[in-house]
């Protein structure tokens, strides 16, 4: 292969992994800046989005756990139909975390906010391991997301990388044009600055709270059938994704859109070139990076939100 | 609390004696003590009680060694407020600490504890310029990935010291004293009590180690790390040194940590690689928090019950498999509504006890 070959594959991998990264983050990092509330459960919903996306799509022979007697389980409306699907039901159950689990502990000391989604992490975790069985899961997406795409002079790309970008990218834009364009989006940023005065100036926020963590919510189920296809889906998934996902919130600078979407890439990038020169490293690359980054800048790339206790 | 001088006539027994009696070091030691003699033989070989709790030898030590690590855990998270989700890191670099210096070196069990703690207290020394600077989130993540990336340097890049997946084995531990291997029982009353040597040497770590941080608490040292939690900004202003308090409190748990890491190694002669991955500091996290914050013994209770829940109920059919998820459900909802733990509910108990018995402090 040629070496511009090689660098279009190596972007595009790349690309790939970062839209996972940041489809998780950016929903992490919206709430987190807003509502100063840090959401360790964020990970479950990108476990439930795998799971969801799993029964929807296909039937499951694989099935353990309690469910075992009903195996094959799944409704196999097909891959496109889990793809437009999970993110709803997804973002439905964002609602729910919001009202049940956010809502309460707005006021309370970010370090109860940890303990408490970290609990509620490993309750999700506990009851998906329960219900299906602790071993793993793969998507086997079909032939129009699979296979390469040939690229005239250069090689081939793999369909499903551009895919996955590009679909990142249009909901990146998305969410962007909401936040910057709306009232809604206005009201959120607002309160990013400062809350209190927000609200007393009398802007309602909660219902702006409560859209723009279904979004990201649902932005989290999605990765979660972009990850699963692209990583592994077992119940451990969802901690092995937001810590990654917190690190790269807390590197790009808590309350920055910007700084999360820089942190994912390089992020990204750092994860994607281990990954070719020593794989055994590649998780802790970003580990390693968040260390660097954070020792030279405490409060992130983008500096924007000074965090009180 | 009363904290009156008049304490009666000297022989009857009253409250405001008993106040300033538990609180004492001596109390704490012999409290301490008591509870580590008694614990095996109730939990493994009393009549009714060992049968009622299902207890076996090999998990009433893993219960101490676990509550040493929850002890130390707590002088950081219940005395300061600072979360650090790595320290399995700690936890497992004293554990390959202990077992290099049996390897190349020579295995006493003294000297390996030895090299386990200076280990785990010098990469605390290390990380902590870094840690340190951080606040809550960021602290809690950062530690975190610390300790993830000794995880994933010991399995691969550092397997031919570490024995990557495999875990650390070939390690050889030396008799104690005169001759004395730790497994053997013993002798008299004691082995009845106790069991083996090796559960002596986890006992006296842990008597030593609850009187310490007993001390610590109690100190006027111990006092600057509450003021850091309750405001660490107004600390700085009234001219305290507040990095200097936090590197202490940091160091000295990470010790702690260390200890009982390399107690583990010394009993079971072997160092798996999952001692360095989160789930032990999640695990560390969740007893601490059931137990109780900022008690001196709650995270023993959290870690009895953690290690029971965990140990015991796997071999019972039904329920099982829905141990850990129990116990998740039972932290998250001490975090939300009840936040001293199980500890905080012993002592709510026996002041609703005391105020039946006419006590009215």
């Amino acid at each position: 292969m040629t070496l511009l070959g090689e660098v279009v594959r190596f972007t595009f991998l790349s690309l790939s992994i970062t839209s996972i990264y940041v489809l998780v983050a950016i929903g992490l990092s919206i709430v987190f800046g807003s509502l100063k509330f840090v959401n360790m459960a964020h990970g479950a919903l990108y476990l439930l989005g795998a799971y969801v996306g799993l029964f929807l799509a296909y039937s499951n022979s694989g099935v353990e756990g309690l469910l075992a007697s009903y195996a094959p389980l799944g409704l196999e409306w097909g891959f496109g139909a889990a793809l437009l699907l999970t993110p709803v039901v997804v973002g439905v159950l964002g609602i729910a975390m919001e009202r049940l689990i956010a809502n309460p502990l707005y006021d309370r000391p970010m370090l109860d906010q940890l303990l408490i989604t970290f609990g509620a992490l490993l309750i999700v975790q506990e009851f998906v391991s329960i219900g299906t069985g602790p071993s793993g899961f793969t998507y086997d997406r079909p032939a129009w997301a699979t296979g390469p795409i040939p690229l005239p002079g250069i090689g081939t790309a793999s369909r499903w990388r551009i895919y996955v970008i590009f679909l990142t990218i249009a909901l990146l834009a998305i969410i962007l044009l909401f936040y910057k364009y709306t009232d809604y989006g206005l009201a959120v940023r607002a309160s990013t600055e400062d809350a209190e005065m927000t609200r007393m100036l009398g802007v309602r926020i909660t219902r702006p709270y409560l859209l723009i963590f279904a979004i990201g919510a649902g932005y989290a189920g999605l990765a979660g059938i972009l990850g699963g296809s692209t990583f592994n889906v077992d119940p451990q998934m969802g901690i092995e994704i937001v810590i990654p996902a917190l690190v790269i919130v807390i590197m790009g600078g808590v309350g920055s859109i910007r700084g999360t979407i820089i942190a994912a890439l390089l992020a990204g990038v750092t994860f994607s070139a281990v990954t070719e020169l020593w794989p055994s490293m590649a998780t802790a690359s970003i580990y390693i990076l968040a260390i660097v980054v954070l020792t030279l800048k405490p409060q992130g790339i983008v500096p924007s939100v000074v965090l009180e206790e | 609390m009363s904290t009156d001088f008049d304490v009666g006539d000297g022989t009857t027994f009253s409250w405001e004696r008993w106040d300033r009696l538990k609180e004492s070091e001596l109390f704490v030691l012999a409290a301490a003590t008591g509870f580590v003699v008694l614990f095996p033989w109730l939990f493994v070989r009393a009549p009714v009680v060992s049968d009622l709790l299902l207890g076996y030898g090999t998990l009433a030590k893993s219960i101490i060694i676990w509550s040493i690590f929850a002890v130390g855990f707590n002088l950081l998270l219940g005395e300061t407020g600072l979360l650090s989700f790595g320290h399995a890191a700690f936890w497992g670099l004293a554990g390959y600490g202990a077992g290099w210096v049996a390897i190349y070196s020579y295995g006493h069990p003294l000297l390996m504890i030895l090299a386990g703690v200076v280990l785990a207290a010098a990469f605390a020394a290390v990380v902590a310029p870094v840690l340190l600077r951080l606040h809550t989130v960021y602290f809690a993540i950062v530690s975190l990935a610390f300790a993830q990336t000794l995880f994933w340097l010991s399995r691969e890049p550092f397997n031919q010291w570490t024995g990557g997946e495999n875990g650390l084995t070939r390690m050889e531990v030396e008799p104690l004293f005169g001759g004395v291997s730790v497994s053997e029982p013993l002798p008299g009353v004691l082995g009845t009590l106790m069991g083996s040597w090796m559960y002596l040497l986890i006992a006296v770590s842990f008597v030593l180690t609850i009187v310490a941080v007993h001390r610590i608490k109690k100190s006027p040292y111990g006092l600057m790390f509450k003021a850091i939690r309750e405001n660490e900004t107004r600390s700085t202003f009234i001219g305290m040194n507040v990095w200097r308090y936090k590197f202490a409190a940091f160091v000295m748990s990470a010790t702690v940590a260390g200890l009982a890491g390399a107690l583990l190694t010394v009993d079971t002669a072997f160092v798996g690689i999952r001692r360095l991955w989160w789930s032990a500091s999640g695990d560390v996290v969740v007893m601490t928090v059931i137990g109780g914050l900022r008690t001196l013994f709650g995270p023993v209770a959290g870690a009895f019950v953690y290690k029971w829940f965990g140990g015991v109920s796997d071999g019972i059919p039904q329920i099982g498999q829905f141990w850990l998820m129990t116990l998740a459900v039972v932290f998250a909802a001490i975090v939300w509504r009840y936040p001293d733990g199980i500890w905080g509910l012993f002592t709510r108990i026996g002041g609703l006890l005391r105020s039946l018995g006419g006590d009215r402090t």
